[in-house]
């Protein structure tokens, strides 16, 4: 299968919207944020969501007419991409930041003193304990059949047992899982 | 409503050819402008690439309208498609602000066919 006609094709996997379990809403989540005025974390393993919901609570938080500066760090990145500029003018500007599990105690510290006098704070990290926990990210089967769904895998297609196969061998970790459907789907011959 | 119609209903183009297209558009507000953009873009499975080659803008435009216009194509990037990455060509339209979109692809290639990197994939038609 060509990469364009590919389901699992990453253009595809960014455009997947939240899913929040029945007791969980947007409203709910950004009633609850401004309750913790503004500074929370959004928790859960490797692959469950935590960046997807991220990204959107940073849009729609900008919709509400809030600044907000966002920054990632990954295993291989684990520092501030220019600091200067992420850490000035911080009085009207939310910071976000992605990956909070990638700095240690000490870097954790000075990353909170430097960013004290901002608007607020929102980070991810795969542990609670940082910040005061806003969400709590857990993948389920029901989700993943909700994601497959959004993708357009049709009920009964055998890419869903394959699918439900992938789940358990990595542990629920959807990015896996979407990850190796993608490299599935790329031998087939025939488009879906 | 946006809808963009290349000429003749042509779906390939030679490198360095001339693209003639028309835009109709029905909006239900009026926007500031209409962009139109030239760009390729790669879907596949790692990070999307994306380069916008040229843009035409009508500002002010009435909410209903329709006008022909042109982009001379590039000698590359030619189409291609692989198992892990595809190059697509496009144009489209945007409103600004952002309400409204469309969206045409296109081949552009020598041989007037996406180049394909993996001798397993069926013939595929021209437009992809």
């Amino acid at each position: 299968m060509r990469a364009r006609d590919n389901p699992f094709a990453s253009n595809l996997i960014s455009r997947l919207r939240c899913h929040f379990p029945p007791s969980h809403s947007w409203d709910s989540l950004l009633l609850r944020l401004q309750r913790l005025e503004y500074r929370g974390a959004i928790t859960g393993p490797m692959g469950s969501g935590k960046t997807t919901i991220l990204e959107e609570l940073a849009v729609r938080l900008e919709k509400q007419g809030r600044q907000t500066r966002l920054a990632g760090l990954t295993i291989q990145h684990r520092q501030i991409p220019d600091p200067g500029h992420f850490f000035a003018n911080l009085e009207s500007t939310i910071l976000i930041l992605d990956g909070a599990e990638q700095l240690n105690w000490l870097s954790w510290q000075r990353f909170l003193r430097q960013s004290r006098h901002a608007a607020g704070l929102i980070i991810t990290t795969h542990q609670p304990g940082r910040l005061p926990t806003l969400f709590t990210c857990a993948t389920t089967p029901a989700l993943l059949d909700n994601l497959l769904t959004q993708l357009h895998i049709p009920p009964g297609s055998p890419l869903r047992l394959q699918a439900r196969r992938l789940f358990d061998l990595h542990c629920g970790n959807l990015r896996e899982v979407l990850r190796s459907l993608y490299d599935s789907c790329s031998t087939l011959p025939h488009p879906l | 409503m946006i809808h963009l119609d290349i000429q003749n209903q042509k779906t390939s183009f030679s490198p360095g050819e001339t693209i003639a297209a028309k835009i109709t558009w029905q909006l239900e507000k009026s926007v500031n402008a209409i962009e139109l953009r030239l760009f390729w873009h790669t879907n596949g499975k790692g990070t999307q690439d994306i380069n916008i080659v040229n843009t035409l803008r009508f500002t002010q435009p009435p909410q209903r309208d329709t006008r022909p216009f042109q982009f001379q194509l590039p000698s590359s990037p030619y189409s291609f498609s692989g198992k892990l990455i595809s190059l697509i060509w496009a144009i489209e339209a945007v409103t600004d602000p952002l309400d409204e979109a469309g969206r045409q692809e296109f081949i552009l290639s020598p041989t007037g066919r996406e180049i394909l990197l993996c001798d397993t994939f069926p013939a595929n038609p021209v437009n992809g």
